[in-house]
């Protein structure tokens, strides 16, 4: 019976072009620089997985953030590791893509014919820090209170458009209830979704124009 | 480019792939082996580091020194830095805006920026140069970020040194390294020679700055020891009025507040009707018109937020029937026949508990202060005879067991402590036993003073 269920799902779908078309491909040498990217996608998912995990419980409110987030730690089974991935996934996620960039940056891997893969790369480290930027907020403890504080200051330096740029950051010209609300709906709406349809596009480059090699003389 | 340089590529590209390997399984395994890497690596440190505890945010707390996430601190310092300049660090959003803009948009373009075919190091000198020395920057600037610019004796030179290596030296070298852009052996020493001076100057501030003092916060994070905070501040702000079971319903023994009418507040009529949030504003703001003065910090208070909310949380499970407080530990462990009793584990606890309240700065308490183990021996207008090793007139001893300190015309100069309600008999007991046996301040001075060979006392 797996069989016939098997058939049937290839007819449909065609595993074998599947195959060939993603995963049979050729690549020149790679080295453990080119899994840079790939271990930034998985941290992506991780911290989607996790981030899910988090929003049975969080509470985006000034009232209610700080003591849910404390009983994700104290009272939800295995909430303290959840929580614990999500944090330092975060960190490790900037550094990775940080260090992904600079890899691409040495090899001149972003030259003909994959400039286009490199901007979107751009996008996806500015999407990247702004995940981080907008999570920092939402523990709502003092730490973060401060740091989003002097963050949307330095927005609020621009010349002409920054005190309209402060306003909409924190919606008011105070850090407020607000804010959170907004910070929140960023960090898990907005920002993943351009995240995700910039990591399919990237994906997609790369599947197409393939990964680069490293550089000899001749090139 | 025109076609024939980007058949050349494409031709070139071809070759490397016949030499190569097959995404699956060769470049697929590698992968898998690194996102595994790092999923342990995730794992080992939310076990073993975790996330640190943090106060609850306080918007009214002014003193709190704010910081950026970490890796957007290398900007911060660089703002610092650029604001200590002359002329130009007054204009802020040149550098809080332009240069990073810049900097970005020559990133985000470099494609088409740096034309060339070209791929090998040998011939992207330039760029590779800059690349490195910028990265150098940020990373030492991260690393310097906590050091003041300013030291506490009033001198600049960490100031100036880190000015030297995060902003000039950098400057001079993209500007070099134009200069040398078509000798590449020249751009090697540049960039060697300009990233140890940066190293070396960085490694200087960071051996000269002064030690980081550890901030030290406190923060409860299970209900057992919200429970507890909450408790010993409720001992040193709310016991005097309100009494230590919250049963006050006329304040006796605080001056000003004499013979004042006030609603107990371990009553049903508080604790129903009184939610959490009505309960952190009437603490911090205080009922002013009542003679309560405000506790929280927004109105010229002591309390932060989240030592407001332990207090709340404090009286609900102890009071209020619909809450059921969880077991919460005993103030000290039990003494053991024999056992002598330390500053650390037993004394501090209790006078934390009940004697700090007034007998902390800004109180009437004849300036006997007992917020630490020195204070406790060697203040007071009394110092002499307050606490005595061995001896049992100790006033210390004396008041707490309800004898009053007569003077010798039989006036009271001290009275019994605490002033309303006697101490339970086992707390006297620990402070007997501490004082005749020499008041020992750690449990180990503590152990080798006890008799009884099973007696161990608590780390």
């Amino acid at each position: 019976m797996w069989k016939n269920i098997y058939l049937w799902l290839d007819e449909r779908i065609g595993f074998n072009d599947l195959y060939a078309n993603l995963l049979d491909r050729p690549e020149p040498k790679t080295t453990w620089w080119n899994t840079l990217g790939s271990a930034s996608l998985f941290l992506f998912v991780m911290q989607g997985l996790t981030g899910i995990f988090l929003t049975v419980y969080y509470t985006p409110s000034p009232d209610h953030a700080y003591d849910s987030i404390n009983y994700i730690m104290e009272g939800v089974a295995f909430g303290w590791l959840i929580r614990g991935i999500h944090h330092w996934g975060a960190t490790l996620m900037v550094i990775l893509v940080f260090i992904h960039m600079l890899r691409v940056f040495y090899t001149a891997s972003f030259k003909y014919p994959r400039e286009l893969t490199w901007l979107i790369g751009i996008g996806l480290f500015l999407a990247t820090l702004g995940m981080g930027f907008t999570g920092y907020l939402l523990p709502w403890n003092q730490k973060s209170y401060w740091a989003t504080v002097v963050g949307t200051q330095i927005a609020g330096t621009v010349p002409f458009i920054g005190e309209f740029t402060l306003k909409v950051l924190r919606g008011g010209p105070e850090l407020s209830a607000l804010t959170l609300q907004r910070f929140f709906s960023a960090h898990i709406w907005i920002i993943p979704a351009v995240l995700a349809a910039l990591i399919g596009v990237h994906l997609f480059l790369i599947i197409k124009h393939g990964e680069s090699h490293f550089p000899t003389k001749e090139d | 480019m025109n076609d024939e340089t980007k058949k050349q590529i494409q031709e070139r590209y071809e070759r490397h792939l016949d030499k190569g390997e097959r995404f699956w399984p060769d470049t697929i395994f590698k992968d898998l082996i690194m996102s595994l890497g790092i999923f342990v690596l995730l794992l080992l440190l939310a076990t073993f580091i975790g996330v640190p505890a943090e106060p609850k945010a306080d918007p009214s707390d002014t003193s709190y020194i704010p910081r950026p996430e970490w890796y957007f601190l290398f900007l911060f310092k660089f703002l610092a830095l650029y604001g200590q300049l002359p002329l130009i660090g007054k204009i802020e959003w040149l550098a809080t805006v332009l240069v990073p803009v810049i900097a970005l948009g020559v990133l985000t373009l470099i494609p088409f920026i740096e034309k060339s075919p070209q791929r090998h190091y040998s011939k992207r000198g330039l760029s590779i140069s800059i690349m490195t020395i910028m990265v150098i920057g940020i990373v030492l600037l991260t690393l310097m970020s906590e050091v003041p610019t300013v030291s506490e004796d009033g001198s600049t030179l960490l100031g100036t040194l880190q000015t030297i290596a995060g902003i000039f030296i950098p400057v001079i070298a993209y500007f070099l390294l134009f200069v040398f852009k078509s000798n590449n052996r020249l751009m090697v020493w540049t960039t060697s020679l300009v990233a140890v001076s940066m190293i070396l100057i960085s490694g200087t501030v960071l051996a000269l700055a002064p030690e980081k003092k550890a901030e030290e916060t406190e923060v409860a994070t299970t209900l057992v020891d919200q429970i507890v905070a909450g408790q010993d501040l409720y001992s040193v702000h709310c016991v005097e009025c309100h009494g230590d079971d919250g049963s006050v319903a006329i304040i006796a023994g605080v001056e000003g507040l004499e013979g004042e009418k006030i609603t107990p507040i371990n009553s049903r009529d508080v604790l129903y009707t009184i939610t959490d949030s009505a309960m952190y504003e009437v603490i911090a703001y205080g009922r002013p018109n009542a003679g309560m003065i405000p506790f929280g910090k927004t109105y010229g208070g002591e309390l932060s937020r989240s030592e407001i909310d332990y207090i709340t949380i404090f009286m609900r499970y102890s009071w209020d029937d619909r809450f059921e407080a969880p077991e919460v530990p005993e103030l000290f462990p039990p003494l053991a026949e024999g056992e002598v009793p330390s500053y650390d584990v037993h004394i501090q606890p209790i006078v934390k508990r009940y004697c700090i309240s007034c007998h902390r700065a800004g109180k009437d308490n004849n300036n006997y202060l007992m917020t630490s183990y020195e204070e406790m021996l060697a203040t007071g207008d009394n110092a002499a005879n307050n606490i005595i090793a061995g001896d049992e007139n100790s006033y210390v001893l004396q008041t707490i067991q309800e004898h009053p300190i007569l003077d010798e015309n039989g006036e009271e100069i001290i009275s019994m402590m605490p002033p309303t309600n006697a101490l339970k008999p086992n707390v006297v007991d620990v402070f007997i036993r501490w004082i005749m046996n020499g008041m020992p301040q750690t449990a180990e001075e503590a152990a080798t003073l006890s008799v009884t060979p099973e007696a161990t006392p608590a780390p």
